[in-house]
């Protein structure tokens, strides 16, 4: 200590004075400002042409709940067949099978391309071009008495999905680093082998979180069924409104599930990133 | 004396025919058009022919005629058929003539002035062996679930089936007249259900697919729909329709779409028995 | 006569224009530690991997154990093998890698038997002993049940050598083993390789480590530019080697 240099001077001491709160009044301005906007629009609705009291009525009616577990049902077999459809196509298109891969980018390229609704629209009235369906000798069928509005749109929905889903997949076997597929080659497995062991549970971790985020997107995709009669909630709030004419009240109900849906599954996600994210962590070297 | 009453008489002309367009609402007036909404896709009352994409049809027709008296442009814009009533009830549109039925649920807010006989008609694939309506007890029939008919249906199968010892028709909802026919082309539904008016020309799309079986199951109109508060202006198109009906420019046009048989003698007001 | 355990004839190896491997060839017996030294880019990797056909040969062949690895000869020409076929063959030989290739989701145990259990078809029971048994040989026992992100680099590769003998290999082979490694952390990697090798594992070693080379290799194989410059024991090598370019290499190793 007496070695060390004199301090230079000119330099008060400040170690004794307390840092002060900032008051950030800036943003208590642009909060009131925001919160009365709201408060203005909540007005405008309330007061608007909007028969609130049809939306109070409706908004438990059986009808309209049985709807809403129809959109959840659908949601969950949607995702389940895209996950599924999804995992096999990014593992065709990492094949080094050139028919395969050709496939795979043929599959995602089609069902990626056109919109839902008409691939919906499509599988509904397939019957237009194969009236039976079936494999010859060992079974047929009238294609309209086979996809009812329940199939086609789990076949809509879900191969629709897969084909996004067999991106996020790709993006994810892409991710988990090559080592990890040539150790497992050293101890002697073949190539599915190692990614059903190896590589696929590493992947999982990865692309969870953005699966969860497809899979909410899905929830409202499924009101496009409507158009093909599938009873989930919006076509049945249609119904309602249809005959009562009360179109904006019947949406209202139909987005106030939507949106109790849509907040449930969202925190449900964060945990289940979360959860991943601690494997992660886990992963790090 | 005769100056005076040459006068007067131009002047209560003069009166009338500004009286005439003073009837007409502030805001049309000053626009000098018509706004007008429609669901264009319900041939042939009002649809986009498909060569030319341009607007065209029955209601068209009928609404440009009348505007013409009226001595005002026609602003057209389209919307959903569920979004028609809305349309009329947030002034976005001054009247509606889109194919709508005059029906006792509706006017609650409205009202009709009606210009076309219509009925629910039932018809089948020309191959079908169906050939009466009691052949349909028990059959799955389609009808476009946005409109009255799903109803109609109900009630005819509870009196033509239900009460004669039969089994109830089943109904299948479509997406509109277009999903429908569809469905009923590849079997999923036995017979199906449209307006009678839409028959002629769904039929002239594809000749000798359909057949229609019976009579339509109940007569109803359509109607032009007014708002409530709208008396005054529904009066005037009401006479310039009456003008029309007399100097048969109305059975012209009805006649172009081969919809003659569906004429009215004369506008009703909220004439539908339902 | 006695045949080696690793015969390599005229192997050559391109990467698109690149030439890594020009019609080399080397024999490696039984119980033998060789050491392959050299610049990156000499193509010791490659020769290494192409023993355990991670990689594959252009042209030349390999016999392990006198079995020509990923390929039969028919009718005068080379047909390859299918990949079940090759994966068998690689159940010859282990290998540890320069970034160990732990598996992340698995605890070392896990890890060891993954092997035996999977591929080998045997019982869990009897593999888990053996692999506690591996563990203790590397001296990692108590760590059984952790997962690679607890284990420091060095524990983690001494785990990578317990899961490539696991599958009770023929030889070993080593992909730089100690060079991702903090250089406290080297020693213990090193000395679990030279137990390895007294106790008579055939062992193909790519390394920087000219210490180790010196005291367990039985020979040292100096490659540069795709070819194999020098060859012999490793006082020879290291300590008197006859080309130029081999002394060139080891004076700026040093």
């Amino acid at each position: 200590m007496s070695n060390a240099p004199a301090l230079a001077e000119g330099f008060p001491d400040l170690s004794s004075l307390r840092i002060a709160r900032e008051s950030h009044w800036g943003r208590w301005l642009t909060a009131i400002i925001i919160l009365a906007i709201v408060v203005m629009i909540g007005r405008a609705f309330a007061q608007g042409q909007i028969e609130w009291s049809y939306v109070g009525r409706f908004l438990t009616a059986p009808v309209i709940v049985q709807g809403i577990v129809n959109t959840m049902v659908m949601a969950v077999l949607g995702m389940a067949l895209g996950i599924v459809l999804g995992i096999i196509v990014a593992i065709m298109r990492l094949s080094p099978n050139p028919v395969l891969k050709s496939v795979a980018a043929g599959y995602t390229w089609l069902f990626r391309g056109t919109p839902l609704i008409l691939q919906l629209l499509l599988w509904f009235n397939l019957a237009l071009v194969f009236p039976t369906i079936g494999i010859p000798g060992v079974w047929t069928a009238r294609a309209v008495d086979v996809m009812t509005p329940f199939l086609a749109a789990l076949l809509g929905l879900g191969i629709n999905q897969g084909a996004y889903t067999s991106e996020v997949m790709r993006a994810g076997l892409l991710s988990v680093d090559i080592g990890q597929y040539e150790a497992a080659q050293a101890i002697g497995m073949g190539r599915l082998h190692a990614l059903r062991r190896i590589v696929l549970p590493q992947a999982m971790r990865v692309v969870l979180p953005p699966l969860g985020n497809e899979f909410i997107g899905l929830v409202k995709a499924t009101s496009l069924a409507s158009v093909i009669q599938y009873p989930e909630v919006l076509h049945n709030a249609e119904n309602i409104y249809y005959a009562n004419s009360r179109v904006i009240e019947l949406l209202i109900v139909a987005g106030l599930w939507y949106l109790l849906v849509v907040s449930i599954l969202t925190p449900l996600q964060m945990l289940l990133e979360r959860r991943f994210a601690r494997g992660m962590v886990r992963l790090g070297r | 004396m005769a100056r005076l009453s040459l006068v007067a008489g131009l002047a209560v002309l003069a009166s009338l025919a500004s009286g005439q367009a003073a009837e007409l609402p502030d805001a049309i007036r000053q626009a000098g058009a018509l706004h007008l909404t429609v669901n264009s896709t319900y041939a042939p009352m009002e649809y986009r022919d498909p060569a030319s994409n341009e607007l065209v049809g029955l209601d068209i027709d009928l609404a440009n005629e009348l505007a013409k008296r009226l001595n005002v442009k026609i602003v057209w814009s389209e919307t959903a058929f569920a979004e028609l009533i809305p349309a009329l009830q947030t002034k976005r549109a001054d009247f509606i003539m889109s194919g709508i039925s005059d029906r006792a649920s509706r006017r609650e807010t409205a009202d009709f002035v009606d210009y076309l006989v219509t009925g629910p008609q039932f018809f089948v694939l020309a191959e079908s062996g169906s050939k009466v309506a009691a052949d349909l007890c028990g059959k799955k029939i389609g009808t476009t679930r946005s409109t009255s008919f799903p109803a109609e249906i109900e009630t005819w199968s509870k009196q033509a089936c239900e009460s004669a010892g039969k089994p109830a028709a089943q109904y299948v909802p479509g997406e509109n007249s277009i999903d429908v026919r569809n469905q009923l082309k590849q079997g999923r539904i036995d017979a199906a259900v449209q307006g009678s008016e839409t028959l002629p020309y769904a039929q002239q799309l594809e000749a000798g697919k359909y057949r229609i079986v019976g009579e339509p199951i109940s007569i109803g109109y359509q109607g032009i729909m007014f708002r409530k508060d709208d008396a005054t202006f529904r009066e005037v198109v009401t006479s310039a329709l009456k003008a029309m009906i007399a100097d048969g420019s109305y059975k012209a046009i009805l006649d172009k779409y081969g919809l003659g048989a569906n004429a009215v003698r004369e506008p009703l007001l909220n004439a539908a028995p339902q | 006569m006695k045949k080696p355990l690793v015969a390599i004839r005229k192997i050559s190896k391109s990467f698109g224009e690149f030439q890594a491997l020009k019609q080399v060839s080397l024999d490696i017996w039984p119980r033998e530690v060789v050491c392959l030294i050299g610049q990156s880019g000499s193509g010791k990797t490659t020769l290494l991997r192409c023993v355990n056909q991670l990689t594959a040969v252009d042209s030349g062949g390999i016999w392990l154990d006198g079995e020509l690895l990923g390929m039969r000869e028919q009718g005068g020409k080379l047909h390859r093998l299918s990949e079940p076929e090759i994966a068998r063959q690689r159940l010859k030989c282990g290998m540890v890698f320069q970034r160990f290739n732990l598996f992340p989701h698995m605890t070392a145990l896990e890890n060891i038997i993954e092997g035996p259990v999977q591929v080998q078809k045997r019982k869990a029971s009897e593999a888990k002993f053996e692999a506690m048994e591996l563990l203790c040989r590397v001296g990692l026992a108590e760590k059984a049940n952790s997962y690679p992100s607890q284990l420091s680099g060095g524990q983690q590769q001494r785990v990578a050598i317990a899961r490539a003998l696991a599958m009770k290999p023929e030889l070993v082979l080593f992909d730089e083993p100690t060079s991702a490694l903090d250089p406290e952390l080297v020693g213990e990697v090193l000395a679990v390789m030279k137990e390895l090798a007294t106790s008579g594992m055939t062992m193909l070693v790519v390394t920087h480590e000219l210490g180790f080379a010196r005291e367990v290799a039985d020979r040292v194989v100096y490659m540069d530019q795709g070819v194999i410059v020098e060859s012999g024991s490793a006082k020879e090598v290291l300590g008197s080697p006859r080309e130029a370019r081999t002394r060139a290499f080891l004076a700026a190793e040093v």
